[in-house]
């Protein structure tokens, strides 16, 4: 497996107060593979996201990515690893207010030594006339694109996106959505996005549902449908 | 070669920059006016100090000066020579001017002493005169004006800087020149020598065949040479160079300021850096987000922290070359002038100064890189997720500060911002305590030099003190006949009609200059028993101090004190009475019977008088000084001269510091509560009430600082000031401090922060309600 996740406890809080988010995950996912983490709030996915990305610490368990072992890695490492292998996505777009589209993109492009040319991804994006605007001066979904293009400029081997449609209405997040399958494809980049939308499993390679810190389900989705005939 | 990408993130820089202008302008401002003013004083003060040590050689200055009572003979002077010196005729005479001055005449000067012509020509006829440039200045003298005295009308013809009196002390015993009513001036020989000599003062220079090497040995020479010279000729006085202070005080003097302009740029330095890590803090508290999303793409704390000290070192940067720019270009020109007010130096030329480059920008470069990036890397330490979830504290606040819910509603939220921003009011504190400390600095000098001024007319010993020409012969050891004669025509020649008149011994004595102070020289009255003018109980061993000197060397009745012969090695014990209330000058009271006996003066023997007239049946030549108003107001005037243009530069600056500091505080204030603002304003608060909430909480701060730092600020001006004036000048000025400039501080800091809190309700009044809805998911 590409990236193999054993065993991996994480709990907040100490002593009485302690609260046991992860209790013991397993799984593997294959290089570019989508998979969607689908769950209630507090289930542990975003947790489960942020240790995979290397900005949470478990508190035992392995995971290995491309034969490579995180538990080991000091701090410098783990900026190595999230910058060479790593691209985040999350719901509130986190743009650099006043950098404009293209520069947003580049500060993506600048962590990679063989980034994506910056133009041709504007054009995936949609955004290439948008290049020179500032953030505040693009809609949600713009902005949401920008973010996409931030972290996959890089070409990275996993993209994680935490809750991406969450703050855009349907269109968009369809639009979104699109875009996040077409990075997969293209560029064969790992997809692990978070989500509390049960619909977006169609669109997985791999689904699984976690509640109350446990993995109650993942398989291999037989019937994928692409992002844009997804309907809820 | 790969050239090192550059950071995509430097793109903000700019934007940041123009984004913030206003705050951002303001610490250019104060920064580039700090560090040019301290780049052109350092300058001005080398260009000044080389130019000085250079007028050494370059003017051959004296190597020291003896004052005859009449001209020394040719086989005197070859004695003298003999020695191992070259003796120079450096004859003057002094007369009163119509402008009420007194100007010291010289002949021209052409083998020692030369002087260095600032303006115009030297005199060239009789009835043309060359005046110092300095004491021209401040008496509105110009090449070309008339100047008069008993001797006739002299036109101006040049100004000149005497090389032998860069400071212009009449006296050497002065406490202080006066370049205001003493001035020196160059006239023709032809002129000089149509003077009837009677009226000269018979002064002599000499420069060694063979330059002492060192300090030790031109003191061991000298004094030396002060014994053997005595016993050649009659000495009035010796003053070898190195205790000359109108040869020496300046080059002392121009190396003290240089210490202090460079603390005074460290602190403000300082100031500015922590300025600069509240704004990054609250930038990072802004961007936490942003850091957060950044730190999990993969950059580095080392490329974030880089970025985040890029303003503050660029704005630095630039201020510092600017300053440097502006200190050796118009500032350097101000920082001379100063100089020139105080001290009669030569011309100077620029010299570059790699010390004061350094001193002036890498330093501060320095100072603001260590403080900021340390602040960076302590912030920056947070894991990725804590900047995603914006949880910034380390340290988690368990619990709210207690209020009791009988506290008004309005009054609770007061104290709830004025936590929250601690950290800010912690920071304007140190600011406030600053920017007043300079403030009381430039008024606080007027207040304790007006207050001396008042306190030495309404406490003289007498109005006029009459001290005789002693010549020297009365003194000699081996007296002979045609000395003793003399002696006894020179008591009937001094004896006066006047009633008020009371005798007195005087005779003066150095301190050690141990420790911090510097050796002085202490005056020991010996008065009549039954005195009008120092009421004292001086019969038997009573010897009582001034004031001054015991407030100066911190001494008390019981306590001893030690003096010692200025040239000689001989030490006097003196055991304190009392304490007579006298500021005038340091002095010991004794009996006139016990002055004279201890220092061997013979019974009779008296030096001057003491008297509320004047006394005008005693010839001027037996007068060697007189001590009046004018004199004992000698050292505040001129140091009302000196630094009355530096302590209005002073008091400039600590304004523009205050607001400085007041607007980036309630700036930084109000926009880190700019969610909050908004919040209140959908919640239906009017403006008015947001206003009251936001910037009443900065206006208790403010005001209650402000009275807080007055005390505070007072104690450590007065532990300065007795430093310097225990330190570095001779006598004491008691440091005092008018009631009024307390009220005039207060009003001053809070008339500014009421400006930048009219400021202040503006912004607010523009917060929109969107903010609460910006970067919030």
């Amino acid at each position: 497996m590409f990236l193999q996740l054993d065993h991996i406890k994480k709990s907040y809080g100490t002593g009485d107060n302690a609260t046991l988010v992860l209790k013991g995950i397993d799984l593997g996912l294959a290089r570019g593979e989508f998979c969607v983490l689908l769950g209630p709030s507090g289930s542990g996915k975003s947790t489960l996201l942020n240790i995979i990305g290397g900005i949470d610490s478990m508190d035992s368990g392995t995971i290995t990515i491309d034969g490579e072992l995180m538990n080991q890695m000091k701090e410098k490492q783990l900026t190595r690893y999230r910058r060479t292998h790593l691209g985040y996505v999350f719901q509130s777009y986190n743009l650099i207010p006043n950098l404009t589209v293209r520069e947003n993109i580049e500060v993506g492009a600048y962590l990679s030594k063989d980034p994506l040319p910056v133009d041709e991804l504007l054009h995936v994006l949609g955004l290439y006339d948008h290049r020179n605007k500032l953030p505040n001066q693009l809609s949600g979904g713009q902005q949401q694109r920008t973010a996409i293009g931030r972290a996959v400029v890089k070409k990275p081997d996993i993209l994680l996106c935490d809750e991406p449609t969450g703050a855009l209405d349907y269109t968009t997040s369809k639009e979104i959505l699109k875009l996040i399958e077409t990075v997969n494809q293209t560029y064969k980049s790992t997809v692990i996005m978070v989500t509390h939308n049960d619909a977006l499993k169609y669109m997985a390679d791999r689904v699984i549902s976690l509640k109350d810190g446990v993995i109650t389900n993942n398989y291999l989705n037989e019937n994928k449908l692409p992002a844009e005939e997804l309907e809820w | 070669m790969v050239m090192p990408r550059k950071s995509p993130l430097i793109h903000r820089i700019p934007r940041e920059l123009r984004s913030d202008l206003g705050k951002y302008l303001v610490i250019f401002i104060l920064l580039t006016a700090s560090i040019g003013l301290v780049s052109g004083y350092l300058v001005a003060a080398e260009s000044m100090i080389t130019a000085y040590n250079d007028s050494f050689e370059k003017y051959h200055i004296e190597d020291g000066n003896f004052l005859l009572s009449k001209k020394a003979n040719r086989s005197q002077i070859r004695k003298m020579e003999e020695l191992g010196i070259q003796i120079y005729e450096n004859f003057y005479r002094e007369m009163p001017l119509d402008n009420g001055s007194t100007l010291r005449f010289f002949k021209d000067r052409t083998q020692i002493n030369l002087p260095c012509l600032m303006k115009g020509r030297l005199p060239e006829k009789p009835g043309e005169i060359a005046i110092d440039r300095m004491y021209a200045d401040n008496n509105h003298l110009r090449v070309g004006d008339q100047i008069s005295c008993s001797s006739g009308t002299f036109t101006v013809t040049g100004l000149v800087a005497l090389s032998d009196y860069s400071s212009l002390f009449q006296d050497n015993n002065d406490m202080m020149f006066d370049s205001i009513l003493f001035g020196v001036s160059l006239v023709t020989a032809e002129e000089f020598d149509s003077w009837d000599p009677d009226t000269l003062r018979f002064s002599y220079s000499w420069s060694y065949n063979t330059p002492p090497r060192s300090e030790e040995e031109e003191n061991e020479l000298a004094e030396d040479m002060m014994k053997k010279i005595n016993a050649i000729v009659s000495l009035e006085s010796f003053t070898p160079r190195y205790t000359n202070q109108a040869i020496m005080f300046t080059g002392d003097d121009l190396g003290s300021d240089r210490a202090m302009m460079q603390v005074l740029l460290y602190i403000i330095v300082l100031i500015i850096a922590f300025v600069f890590r509240i704004i990054i803090q609250d930038t990072i508290q802004k961007e936490s987000a942003v850091i957060g999303t950044l730190r999990a793409s993969g950059y580095t704390k080392m490329e974030l922290i880089r970025h985040y000290m890029a303003s503050p070192v660029i704005i630095t940067l630039i201020s510092a070359l600017i300053g440097n720019l502006l200190g050796y270009t118009f500032l350097k020109d101000f920082c001379a002038g100063l100089y020139y007010s105080s001290y009669s130096l030569p011309t100077y030329v620029t010299l570059w100064n790699s010390s004061a480059f350094f001193q002036t920008t890498v330093i501060p470069i320095l100072i603001i890189m260590i403080i900021c990036f340390f602040s960076l890397l302590g912030k920056l330490s947070l894991s990725p997720l804590s900047f995603l979830r914006k949880n910034l504290q380390r340290k988690k606040t368990r619990k709210a500060f207690p209020l009791s819910p009988r506290i008004p509603f309005f009054s609770r939220y007061h104290i709830r911002v004025i936590l929250q921003n601690k950290g800010n009011y912690i920071m304007l504190f140190f600011g406030i305590i600053f920017a007043n400390f300079l403030l009381i600095f430039g008024l606080a000098l007027p207040s304790v030099l007006d207050h001396y001024q008042e306190g030495i007319g309404n406490n003289m010993l007498s109005k006029y003190q009459y001290i005789l020409q002693f010549p020297m012969s009365a003194v000699k050891e081996d007296m002979k006949l045609e000395d003793l004669l003399s002696l006894i025509l020179f008591y009937s020649d001094v004896e006066t009609d006047v009633e008020d008149a009371e005798k007195f011994t005087a005779y003066s004595l150095s301190t050690l200059g141990e420790g911090r102070y510097k050796k002085e020289e202490i005056s020991l009255y010996g008065i009549d028993k039954k005195s009008k003018y120092v009421p004292l109980d001086v019969t038997g061993d009573q010897v009582y101090i001034s004031s001054s000197y015991a407030e100066k060397y911190k001494l008390q009745p019981g306590d001893t004190v030690t003096l010692k012969e200025r040239y000689e090695d001989k030490t006097y014990h003196f055991t304190v009475s009392g304490i007579y209330d006298y500021e005038g000058s340091l002095c010991l009271f004794m009996s006139q019977n016990k002055l004279n006996d201890l220092v061997d003066l013979g019974s009779d023997y008296f030096s001057g008088y003491f008297s509320n007239q004047e006394i005008r049946d005693i010839d001027k030549k037996h007068l060697s000084t007189v001590i009046d108003y004018e004199s004992l107001t000698k050292i505040s005037r001129q140091l009302q001269k000196s630094m009355g243009s530096m302590m209005y530069l002073v008091d400039a600056f600590s304004v523009l510091i205050f607001i400085v500091l007041i607007y980036l505080m309630s700036k930084i204030i109000i926009e880190k509560n700019a969610q909050h603002i908004s919040m209140s304003k959908i919640l239906g608060y009017n403006n008015k009430e947001i206003s009251r909430l936001y910037i009443t909480s900065t206006t208790f701060v403010v005001i209650a600082f402000l009275l807080i730092s007055l005390p505070l600020e007072n104690a450590l001006l007065r532990i300065i000031f007795e430093m310097f004036v225990m330190t570095s000048i001779s006598g004491w000025i008691p440091y005092w401090l008018d009631p009024m400039i307390y009220v005039r501080m207060f009003l001053l800091g809070f008339g500014t922060y009421l400006v930048v809190a009219l400021l202040e309700y503006k912004k607010i009044q523009k917060i929109s309600m969107e903010e609460v809805l910006k970067n919030v998911e």
